[in-house]
């Protein structure tokens, strides 16, 4: 194997490595298990980092061997592809950090943090797939590594959360494993390539491939919380933070947006779903998303429930800005990937320092938690004013992007659409930062613990102080050269060749 | 250390205060790494703004020191150092991304200072406040997502000229006014302004009134087409704004219980003054570099005004009869000034704008009014005054002030009366001897403050006689 | 070489069994281990041959046919020698340390098993119909032996009915033989596919392979022939049923397979071959149901194996008047699925086993808190799940994926219905299991802890058939292997 061949294969087989040998570990181990849970982080940060840095180079990065007849298993770093996996690698080191807190004299920690590499492993999969074949394998591996994260709990209602999710989930696969049959029996293997393929699509297929990447959409479209697929999304906040955390900012929601991407950059091309008249009808599907998951939002008492709809809408901002046929626009949806995942962790890891330091669930026990919990209040504050989009935070820069980008291509409606959100953002995440620095306490705290001089563990504390600092720095910084701003912007230049 | 927090109230608007009376207009500072691509720069015009912002921010912090009690003092710190950094910064911003950030900046955590209180009177109003803020935000961003769009550039400079080319020009402007309109106090977007300003403490009322409103009338003259395409529309439009803000407004603070909504009320009615002003500018393109010299002028006066004024709602009164009158005159001085008495602050800026205001200068419908109204808006400001001083009078009372709640009062009384004269001025504003104008307009000047004084005093009459 | 190696595979078992009947359970067992390492080897060393020179005919004892016994190696035969090795290596192992030899009847164990191996290879490896169907009959009753091992009631009460159902089929297969026979004279498969090549479809020989496959189909337990099934696997030990499952079924279908391919485009029809695969479709959909609502695990897992049965009949429509292609991906297909089911069902049952001994209940309920405090043997049985859900990276993924290219190849895309529903249906009876082992019941351990070979048996074969999606192009490679023409008439 060849080092450009080692370098994406050794990435995916760090988390695995690790998955394997903390399965083998016993339960009381837990200082080794730490040791290798990050050992493996950090090795598998570096070695993206490494990708990332010869991908800029130009230099290219690929994997492959056939797997079964007529069809490759192929591994590719391209660009597209190391923004996915470098927010993941990322991500995945400061969410191994806030578990191993999380989780202190917990039970059944080997089999959480075994699952927890192995859906992490999944997802560097689904970032470095170079083609559907590849992307189907590790979209149904994330699915069943998830599946005991949700139900780790083992309470009744942490297994019926599990039954829902598997059920959404799989059903999905089952529709994205007929359109790639599908697709495959009518054109053969088709790797992911920029500027897609069906540019020069013969007219007799221009049907079966509409109706394929309906069928695409949809499967893709259940990890992505595309309404009406998005169901299982707000019951799996059952699941312990790090999970909801990991889930909801990296791994099975942005698995769906990413794929979406690939799909209609690198597979169909932006021209050519354009011309089959497949992007006003996903952008339409988008925009519904984003304001009904805003909506539903503002009537949730619980946090993670609130977070939850809060991010159903938020990744549609992805799939619109895709949808928004030009360069900016696309450069805005992209690089919210980022932005939504660093802020949406944010907010995650706070909720769940609240309700594991004060014992709080809901949002009307949050009263007065500023004054106990001062660095993370700040940081759920700062996470909030990112989604609602106020500068100088990383959701104002996708915002003023996509607006942008929305008035070039003449959809004034999405830029609607952005501000409706802002404000149901807005009136669902300020009442929260009232309570938390004006509301008095009104009553003891549910389960309080005390950790010593930080206000909650360190393992806790840390995580979301690293990520609100990037949410202000990529915002900030965004015109610097290694901004996600910029990284999107020359990938969008290679995709959308218009 | 929290005596840390407690005095460097006072401080830290000094550098900036040091900064606006040093620099020139002229200055540049390019970011090439900020956002899109920084700029901050300083015209004529920010300088004003700057200068005001940054001295009444000085006086309101010292205030501050003496007035704020140990109660959340921090969160209070925390909130006013925000509220600060966005009020300054908006005013030196030169790019859309910049001058959003610190607007917004400033808009929110604003909405600490009002809320301070924790009564529930406190909560409705940060409500009302930030509802409206949040969706006048919106609004800007809307607009300037549009202007900047058709711009293709991130520049604020380069903005009015593209909305005056614009084919959906109506929409933007509309958006522009009424988002930065509702910072601003206009009517219809003000309802806020009355709640948020009196529930506030002092000192933050202070610079709400004073420099936070100011603001939005910055974000008008920045981004809105001025000087490059003439819109009497638009111009009459505003005018009408104006006239009712300025009239309404005093209509509606006499019926005030408070002081401090009296002089809310005020606030919004001098807004409409402005607001004329920026509807005479919009309607004639060549009008408009001249009133800005003077709106900056009168914006600097109003501020340290209305300043000296709020500030002077939480003092107590001297025990010496000779005391409390030399007190109460110090008092109403700042509050003269607004209503033009001569050789006062509010005097230059009315002799300026008259110079201006002449109806033959403008070819907008409304044009032939403006006389009018200018003084319709000085008889209401003086019948405000006498209001806000009569209210005062029955809820004042005898005591011992801190030393620093003396000194922060007195500091901006001696602003609005003395220093005004003594800062630097916009480059356009029209130079001549003001002593010798005052003397000659004299009449002019004080027949307002004459009619209103003795409408007072027949109320006054038919109010004992109940 | 070779011919020491022929003899190896089907010689040698029929020793060992003959050795282990006069012995008691210990010492047979150590026969078994000394066997099974035996075995492995020579089935591995005819693996190198054919992957070396091809595959080639081989008369027994020099006789040619028709009146000699001929065995055909070729790739297809050579991989499943190779599979039966393994899977019957790891279920006797299994079964050394699972069963207790303090039962004396234990002891007849070892003689079934050997004789169960010598029916499979020889079936494997068979070229004429009569020596298909001793060795079809050795397996038979070698099973039935086997379920009625159990010793107690309903254990004989599932044999005997497997019994009947057994000489049944073979009954019917025997029947459609004699009619082979007499029409063309030959006993021979080759032989005969010349035959009808050059004369065409003769009705009489149409019928006689309709009877054949109905035996053959009620061997494999096709529904709504499969009754006989759940109560056999279920009631059955452990080991027992995973060679049951994993083996035992496919032989009789490997035989209606090979019929089907050398004679059914000639002798069959079009209603024959959709038939045949709407069973197979009702077959998926039934059984996964019925495994959905199972109380017992093992009884799950027999049903599962009546669902997965119903995928191999897939086979019928989909090479039926198909092109080359598309036949050739169904065979793929087929191929891939026998072989991953094989080595998943054997994991599954050899785990549940194991589940059971530790849990001391055989019910699914009972499976509370076993994630925690048994998570080797639950691992396995999930492995093994993947693979039955023909989800990726499995085994059972990439017999899917060919199915589903061949039904679209051949434009039957009604069957693609039945590949995606029976994969979400399965995962339905799967989830259930994984659910109920992760309710948390109580922070005591109060189970059983099975020795450590027990529970790295099904572990491997889990992992094989997990291994089987990754490598699937290569094991598809050999039994592609080229084919020496040569014997026969």
């Amino acid at each position: 194997m060849t080092s450009s061949a080692l370098l994406p294969v050794a990435a995916l087989m760090t988390s695995l490595m690790a998955s394997v040998i903390i399965f083998a570990l016993p339960e009381k181990n837990y200082r080794l298990r730490t040791l290798i849970n990050l050992a493996a982080a950090i090795l598998k940060l570096t070695l993206v980092v490494v990708m990332v840095w010869g991908v800029m180079q130009g230099r290219e990065y690929e994997a492959a061997f056939t797997m079964v007849p007529g069809v490759e298993f192929v591994l590719r770093a391209d660009a597209l592809a190391m923004l996915f996996a470098g927010l993941s690698a990322l991500l995945w080191l400061l969410t191994t950090i806030y578990a191993v807190g999380y989780l202190e004299n917990s039970p059944n920690r080997s089999r959480f943090f075994g699952f927890f590499s192995l859906c992490v492993a999944s997802t560097m999969g689904i970032a470095l797939a170079g083609n559907l074949f590849t992307f189907f394998l590790f979209y149904e591996m994330l699915t069943l590594s998830t599946y005991p994260l949700v139900v780790h709990r083992g309470t009744p209602k942490a297994l019926r959360a599990g039954r829902t999710y598997i059920i959404y989930t799989l059903t999905g696969g089952a529709v994205l494993l007929l359109a790639i049959a599908w697709l495959h029996g009518l054109v053969g293997d088709l790797r992911f390539q920029e500027g897609g393929h069906f540019a020069d699509l013969a007219p007799s297929l221009e049907g079966p491939v509409t109706m394929i990447f309906v069928l695409l959409i949809t499967g893709l479209g259940v990890k992505a919380a595309l309404v009406p697929l998005h169901g299982w999304l707000p019951q799996a906040m059952v699941a312990p933070a790090p999970v909801s955390a990991l889930l909801h900012a990296v791994a099975v929601v942005k698995a769906g947006a990413f794929g979406i991407i690939r799909v209609v950059f690198e597979l169909y091309g932006l021209e050519a779903t354009s011309d089959l008249g497949l992007l006003m009808g996903l952008a339409a599907v988008a925009a519904f998303t984003i304001i009904y998951g805003s909506t539903r939002a503002l009537f949730q008492v619980d946090l993670k429930r609130r977070l939850a709809f809060s991010t159903i809408s938020q990744v549609s901002y992805i799939v619109l800005g895709l949808c928004l046929f030009g360069p900016v626009g696309a450069a805005g949806g992209l690089v919210h990937l980022v932005h939504q995942g660093i802020m949406k962790i944010t907010l995650f890891f706070c909720a769940g320092n609240y309700a594991e330091t004060l014992g709080v669930h809901c949002i009307d026990e949050l009263d007065g938690a500023g004054k106990r919990m001062p660095a993370t209040s700040m940081a759920f504050t700062l996470g909030a004013f990112g989604m609602i989009g106020a500068p100088p935070l990383a959701g104002f820069i996708t915002k003023w992007t996509m607006g942008t980008g929305a008035l070039a291509v003449g959809m004034d409606w999405v830029v609607a659409v952005l501000v409706a959100s802002s404000l149901l953002n807005a009136a669902y995440f300020l009442p929260i930062l009232h309570r938390l620095w004006f509301a008095p306490q009104s009553r003891p705290w549910p389960e309080e613990r005390r950790w010593g001089r930080l206000e909650t563990s360190s393992w806790l504390f840390w995580p979301p102080m690293v990520t609100v600092v990037l949410t202000v720095l990529f915002g900030v910084f965004a015109a610097l050269p290694f901004s996600p701003l910029s990284w999107v912007e020359l990938i969008v230049l290679r995709e959308v060749a218009l | 250390m929290r005596a840390l927090y407690r005095y460097s109230l006072a401080l830290l608007p000094v550098p900036a205060l040091w900064f606006a009376l040093l620099a020139e207009p002229g200055w540049r500072l390019e970011l090439p790494w900020l956002f899109f691509g920084g700029l901050w720069a300083m015209d004529e015009l920010r300088h004003s703004v700057l200068l005001l912002t940054a001295l009444l921010w000085t006086v309101a912090g010292v205030f501050a020191a003496g007035y704020m009690k140990e109660r959340h003092l921090c969160r209070f710190w925390v909130f006013w150092v925000l509220t600060l950094t966005g009020n300054l910064g908006l005013t030196v911003s030169a790019d859309v991304a910049s001058f959003y950030s610190f607007f917004a900046l400033m808009t929110f955590a604003g909405y600490g200072l009002v809320v301070h209180e924790g009564t529930d009177e406190a909560n409705r109003a940060g409500r009302v406040y930030l509802a409206m803020a949040v969706v006048g935000e919106m609004a800007i961003l809307s607009g300037l997502l549009m202007a900047a769009q058709l711009a293709d550039s991130g520049l604020l400079a380069d903005l009015p000229a593209a909305i005056a080319d614009a084919d959906r020009r109506w929409l933007i402007m509309l958006l522009l006014l009424s988002g930065f309109g509702v910072k601003a106090g206009l009517p219809l977007l003000h309802f806020w302004l009355p709640l948020a300003h009196p529930v506030a403490p002092t000192p933050a009322s202070a610079v709400l009134s004073g420099a936070m409103i100011k603001a939005g009338l910055l974000g008008w003259l920045v981004t809105l087409p001025f000087g490059e395409v003439s819109l009497p529309d638009w111009g009459n439009g505003l005018v009408i704004l104006g006239a009712v803000g300025s009239l309404g407004g005093a209509a509606l603070g006499l019926c005030q219980q408070h002081p401090k909504a009296v002089l809310a009320y005020s606030s919004i009615s001098q807004m409409g003054l402005i607001t004329l002003m920026v509807g005479a500018a919009l309607a004639n393109a060549e009008a408009a570099a001249p009133l800005f010299a003077v709106m900056s002028l009168y914006v600097v006066h109003h501020g340290l005004a209305k300043g000296s004024l709020f500030l002077s709602t939480a003092m107590a009164l001297p025990a010496s009869r000779a005391g409390q009158r030399l007190m109460w005159l110090l008092i109403a001085l700042p509050g003269l000034s607004l209503a033009g008495l001569p050789f006062t602050s509010g005097a230059a800026s009315k002799l300026a704008m008259k110079e201006l205001l002449k109806p033959d200068r403008f070819d907008f419908a409304l044009a032939a009014y403006l006389p009018v109204l200018m003084s319709a808006g000085a008889v209401a400001t003086m019948l405000l005054v006498w209001r806000f001083l009569w209210v005062q009078r029955a809820g004042a009372s005898t005591g011992n002030n801190h030393p620093f709640l003396w000194l922060g009062w007195g500091l901006a009384t001696a602003a609005s009366v003395a220093l005004f004269w003594l800062l630097p001025w916009h480059a356009d504003v029209p130079q001549k001897a003001w002593l010798s104008a005052m003397v000659q307009d004299a009449w002019n000047l004080f027949w307002p403050i004459l009619v209103a004084t003795l409408l007072a005093a027949v109320a006054l009459r038919l109010v004992k006689q109940r | 070489m070779t011919l020491w190696l022929m003899a190896g595979l089907l010689f040698t078992p029929l020793a060992w069994a003959v050795l282990t009947l006069l012995m008691d359970f210990r010492k047979g067992r150590v026969v078994t281990w000394l066997g099974m390492l035996v075995q492995l080897l020579v089935s591995l060393g005819l693996w190198a041959v054919v992957a070396g020179d091809g595959g080639f005919h081989y008369a027994l004892g020099g006789w040619q046919a028709p009146l000699g016994i001929e065995l055909r190696v070729d790739g297809l035969a050579v991989t499943f020698v190779l599979l039966t090795a393994l899977v019957a290596a790891a279920c006797g192992w299994h079964a050394s340390i699972y069963l207790d030899p303090a039962k004396s009847w234990h002891r007849y164990f070892w003689p079934l098993y050997w004789f169960l191996w010598a029916g499979l290879n020889a079936v494997w490896l068979g070229g004429d119909l009569f020596n298909l169907y001793v060795g079809l009959e050795l397996i038979s009753l070698s099973a039935v032996g086997l379920v009625a091992l159990g010793g107690q009631a309903a254990a004989l009460r599932a044999a005997i009915r497997y019994l009947l159902a057994a000489l049944l089929g073979s009954l019917a297969y025997l029947l459609g033989v004699a009619l082979i026979y007499g029409q063309s004279g030959s006993l021979s498969l080759a032989g005969i596919a010349r035959l009808t090549e050059q004369s065409g479809g003769d009705p009489g020989l149409a019928f006689a392979l309709m009877l054949m496959m109905f035996g053959l189909a009620l061997k494999t337990a096709l529904f709504p022939l499969h009754r006989w099934l759940p109560p056999a696997h279920g009631i059955a030990k452990s080991p027992v049923s995973a060679l049951l499952s994993a083996l035992v079924v496919k032989a009789s279908f490997y035989i209606a397979a090979r019929l089907w391919l050398e004679l059914g485009d000639e002798l069959g029809s079009y209603a024959l071959a959709q038939g045949m695969g709407l069973l197979g479709g009702t077959a998926v959909i039934w059984g996964s149901w019925r495994a959905f609502l199972q109380p017992k695990l093992k009884q799950v897992v027999a049903y599962s194996s009546v669902a997965q049965i119903g995928y191999l009949f897939l086979l019928f429509p989909l090479t039926w008047g198909a092109s080359e292609a598309v036949s050739m991906q169904a065979q793929q297909g087929i191929t891939l699925q026998v072989i991953s089911h094989a080595l998943a069902k054997a994991a599954m049952f050899l785990a549940a086993g194991n589940l059971i001994m530790s849990v001391g209940s055989n019910r699914v309920e009972a499976l509370a808190g076993v994630s925690r405090f048994l998570p080797f043997s639950l691992f396995s049985f999930g492995l093994a799940g993947v693979s039955l859900m023909g989800l990726p990276p499995s085994g059972g993924f990439a017999a899917k994926w060919l199915l589903l290219q061949a039904s679209l190849g051949s434009g039957q895309w009604w069957w693609l219905v039945v590949l995606l529903l029976g994969g979400l249906l399965s995962a339905g009876y799967v989830f259930r299991i994984y659910r109920a082992s992760f309710v948390e019941d109580s922070d005591i351990d109060h189970f059983y802890h099975p020795p450590r070979s027990l529970e790295v048996i099904p572990m491997i074969l889990a992992l094989l058939s997990l291994g089987l999606g990754l490598a699937a192009e290569s094991v598809l490679s050999i039994m592609a292997l080229p084919f020496e023409e040569g014997g026969g008439v």
